[in-house]
């Protein structure tokens, strides 16, 4: 993995820089000391590291406007982070670039229950605007396993998902409003904190949602609260074969049911939580699903009823209901601390997020199967199953020499499998630094031109977070000259990163 | 916007679409993209030099009920997909009007591509979400007549700038769009539909929170204008058969007098004439507008521009969020740039739905923007189509 070759004239800057930043967030909102610089060097995936030229952490989204506008005169790159839980890379910083983190811009700025919006600053951890809203009945929905730490800013820019967001939609879905920096120090406003203010605007706002930073700061969001969904039962369904449990889940869906979630996990993450939660799984079990029902009473109920008729129809082993609040929470704990259980069987683990058609899940399964034979290495499987987004969990040892890269190609060909199988990339984490130069897998030349020449609409002097997602610089410059026609290579002459 | 039949052009495959658009750009014409032309009323007047037709572009790609998923080229009319998705029992949650009676054309013909480039979302967008919320990857060409996609078909995708997201309401100024992937739904079993008189608006926007607060599951949420001219509140409930009788019992508590309530087909009925906007019935010489607010300053809002005369007849939507209304100006130009004042007073947005070219051209269908999403927005535009060449004023006044 290659990034932009770091500029020694902006890093000779760096004091300099750090006066007229401290001008701008005062003195202690500036790190630049090397000791405290260092936890900031790697975001969820410490694979990758890279010291920032400066941390700076502004305290309003004026501050913000006056950062962005310095660095946009003097040329300095600028990587957005929220709490850095991103598993892309997409908040790893740049050594000629700062580092802006958003921890301080972190209140609750207003809750209107009447329009159920509330009004948030970026660095708001994702649970914190449930917690707020609490009392009222309410909740904001997406809910990504990260969400005690992950911001509501860095959900944005990676459109994270969650376990109930098969039946509640991802956070773009929720989004009503941005408040939005560019590079160049300029405040947009898109959409507002009611359902509907973004009509007859164009979608400025669903293309900054997912796009990773990549194209403005987010100093506010206005997000969508729902109620509480009045009860939530779980259903844990155990299979004799990977095939049958795969096979229910369309059936469940087939069968005209949107559940609030559906988990998978395979035999060996069966057994690295059962350890764990000291519970044993049937020995016929080869995988597991947990479905889990919501809505008022009397639907769960019925709906509880279909799903176990569909389950047995498949040829489940066995179907627990949850009958209390306390047995739900008990079954849900073993997804829960699936990862960490996997991560007490290895040294390291990697994990992607490749996306597919759910009819394609035995197909892409299989394959696997095969590419841990190849690689010689082992792996697990737990994964959002509802919505086809896989989470293969594959186990190495960085310590081993050789090992971190066998591990990195057999992560890059599951991710090739699922572009092959109708599928994309990401489903949730993003592209950053992970996934970049398979993005030629996914797009053609063509493709990827038109999202890099939004790019340039937003950011022509490519100073926001720049190589991350795409595997070559944008050119804005050739952009605005060129005329190719189709199918024509473009930029036969770029360096990959 | 008249066109003679030599300058209108149907292509029937994507690489039809690319050479027309490549000799266009070449040539320093402008084409009016429509799928077929059902809702040329909508957004601002178009004039350019030739039409590209996209109605054509029927085909379905491929449909995967148990996936969720469907991809058709633009053309589709939504009646046959509609119609195509209820053989399997799944159906489209964003509810598209086809707005018939509004324009005076033939609904049945509008299209797949017509419904996400313009992007209105029915009854249902309190719940479900919009348009936008049920694209999941599209193809399109660009102003240069390059094919590019977007998106892709899973239900998850954080692959790549969400383009999908930017095309669908641009009202075909980004992109000719080609096919389109959606996201589907189970159609729920049962649906009813509680009826009441209306109260004081101020009541009903407080019945509506007081509904939305409840995790029900409510549908739709709407204040009309009844056949007997007498107004209503309206409220859907959809799911399961026991669910939907379970949600009864508990709205009717709920109720400030025991409801009348309409069952399946008619309940449908009637939210087909909500999507309709059916109770405007407005004349032909009337302005028809759709205002999005915050549904607690609907109350006001709707009583000052009645007393204003900015609203003649109106209806209201989305738990209160948005008001359709008719507007019979003496004089036209001047109401409608009262009427949008009001609105942005209260940082509501108000779109004309139906006026006469003229004066679409002049206040422009949609509601203005700040000046720096402006430029954004214009660069934006350029990013896919740089010579302008798309549905030139579409969106935008000009100046
Ligand atoms: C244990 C664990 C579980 C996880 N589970 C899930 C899950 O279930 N679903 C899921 O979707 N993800 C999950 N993630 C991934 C991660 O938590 C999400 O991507 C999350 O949204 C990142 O938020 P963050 O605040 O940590 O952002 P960061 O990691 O700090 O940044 C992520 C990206 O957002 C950009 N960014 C951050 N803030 C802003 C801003 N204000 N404006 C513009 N750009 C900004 C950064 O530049 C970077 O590209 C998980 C991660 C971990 C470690």
């Amino acid at each position: 993995m290659q990034m932009p070759e770091p500029s020694q004239a902006i890093m000779n800057q760096r004091d300099a820089l750090a006066v007229a930043l401290r001008q701008i967030v005062g003195q202690e909102w500036v790190i630049s000391d090397e000791a405290e610089r260092r936890p900031y060097q790697c975001d969820g995936i410490t694979a990758y590291m890279a010291m920032p030229l400066l941390v700076v952490l502004p305290g309003s989204a004026a501050e913000v406007q006056q950062i962005l506008r310095l660095c946009h005169e003097k040329g300095v790159k600028v990587v957005p982070r929220g709490s850095g839980t991103s598993l892309s890379g997409g908040a790893l910083p740049l050594e000629d670039g700062i580092l802006l983190v958003t921890s301080r811009l972190c209140n609750v700025l207003e809750v209107d229950a009447a329009n159920r919006v509330a009004r948030v600053q970026p660095g708001v951890p994702n649970i914190k605007i449930s917690e707020a809203v609490q009392h009222l009945g309410l909740c904001y929905m997406p809910d990504p396993s990260s969400q005690l730490i992950s911001t509501i800013g860095g959900n944005v820019a990676e459109n994270a998902g969650g376990v109930h967001c098969l039946k509640y939609g991802v956070t773009a879905n929720h989004i009503l409003g941005l408040e939005a920096v560019l590079m160049t120090g300029e405040i947009l406003h898109l959409g507002g904190a009611y359902l509907g203010a973004a009509e007859g605007e164009l979608d400025l706002m669903g293309v900054l949602t997912g796009s990773e930073g990549l194209l403005a700061m987010v100093t506010e969001i206005a997000v969508r609260l729902e109620p509480v969904p009045e009860v939530a039962r779980v259903i844990s369904m155990s299979f004799p074969s990977v095939e049958e449990a795969c096979a229910c889940v369309g059936a469940i869906v087939g069968a005209g049911i949107i559940p609030a979630g559906l988990e998978f996990m395979d035999r060996k993450v069966l057994d690295a939580v059962s350890v764990l939660i000291r519970e044993t799984f049937d020995s016929s079990t080869a995988a597991l699903l947990l479905c889990e029902l919501d809505g008022t009473a009397v639907e769960v109920d019925a709906l509880v009823d279909v799903v176990s008729d569909v389950a047995r129809a498949q040829g489940a082993i066995e179907t627990k209901v949850s009958t209390t609040e306390e047995e739900r929470q008990r079954i849900w704990s073993s997804r829960k601390l699936a990862f960490s259980a996997i991560g007490k069987l290895c040294p390291d683990y990697y994990c992607t997020d490749g996306t597919i058609p759910r009819n394609k899940l035995p197909e892409v399964l299989n394959k696997m199967a095969d590419m841990s034979v190849k690689y010689g290495l082992d792996y697990a499987n737990c994964f959002h199953a509802g919505d086809g987004n896989l989470h293969p969990i594959i186990m190495y040892d960085a310590a081993k020499p050789g090992d971190l890269e066998k591990a990195e190609a057999f992560g890059a060909d599951v991710l090739i499998a699922c572009v092959d199988a109708g599928g994309v990339l990401s489903g949730e984490h993003g592209v950053g630094v992970e996934k970049r130069d398979l993005m030629t897998h996914q797009f053609t030349e063509i493709d990827l031109n038109q999202q890099q020449m939004v790019k340039c609409a937003f950011d022509p002097a490519e100073l926001l977070n720049p190589g991350k997602v795409f595997p070559t610089a944008c050119r804005c410059a050739e952009f605005g000259r060129m005329h190719v026609r189709n199918g024509a290579v473009r930029f036969p002459d770029i360096p990959r990163f | 916007m008249t066109q003679t039949e030599t300058t209108c052009l149907r292509p029937s495959s994507t690489q039809d679409v690319a050479d027309i658009i490549m000799d266009a750009a070449a040539a320093g014409q402008t084409l009016a993209i429509t799928g077929n032309g059902t809702r040329q009323g909508f957004g601002n007047p178009v004039t350019a030099s030739r039409t590209l037709e996209l109605g054509g572009l029927d085909q379905v790609a491929f449909y995967e009920p148990e996936d969720l998923v469907i991809r058709a080229g633009v053309g589709l009319t939504l009646d046959e997909l509609e119609h195509m998705l209820a053989q399997k029992s799944q159906y489209l949650p964003f509810e598209p009007p086809r707005y018939t009676g509004l324009y005076g054309t033939d609904g049945r013909r509008s299209t797949l591509g017509g419904a996400v480039a313009t992007a209105l979302s029915g009854p249902r967008r309190i719940l479900c979400g919009a348009v936008r919320d049920f694209v999941l990857g599209v193809e399109g060409v660009n102003g240069q007549g390059d094919v590019f996609k977007a998106g892709g078909r899973t239900m998850k995708n954080v692959t790549g700038y969400d383009l999908s997201k930017l095309v669908t309401g641009a009202c075909g100024t980004l992109a000719a769009l080609t096919s389109i992937t959606l996201k589907v739904l189970p159609a729920p079993r049962a649906e009813l539909t509680l009826v009441v008189p209306a109260g004081t608006l101020e009541d009903d926007r407080a019945l509506f929170e007081k509904i939305r607060a409840l995790p029900l599951g409510v549908s739709g949420l709407a204040r009309r204008v009844a056949a007997d001219e007498c107004c209503e509140v309206v409220i859907r409930v959809e799911g399961t058969i026991p669910g939907v009788a379970g949600n009864r019992q508990v709205l009717e508590g709920l109720l400030p007098t025991p409801p009348r309530v309409a069952e399946q087909e008619e309940s449908r009925a009637l939210w087909q004439d909500i999507r309709e906007l059916s109770c405007l019935a407005p004349r032909a010489d009337e302005l028809v507008w759709r205002v999005n607010l915050p549904a607690t300053a609907m109350p006001v809002f709707v009583d000052e521009a009645r007393r204003a005369g900015c609203i003649s007849r109106f209806f209201v939507d989305w738990a209160g969020g948005v008001v359709f209304s008719t507007m019979r100006g003496v004089q036209p130009e001047v109401d409608a740039l009262r009427y949008r004042k009001m609105a942005e007073k209260i940082g509501a947005r108000a779109m004309l739905l139906r006026a006469p070219d003229p004066i679409r051209s002049q206040f422009g269908a949609f509601p203005p923007v700040a000046a720096g999403v402006a430029a954004l927005e214009r660069r934006t535009r350029a990013a896919f189509d740089p010579a302008g060449i798309f549905n030139p004023g579409r969106m935008t006044v000009q100046a």
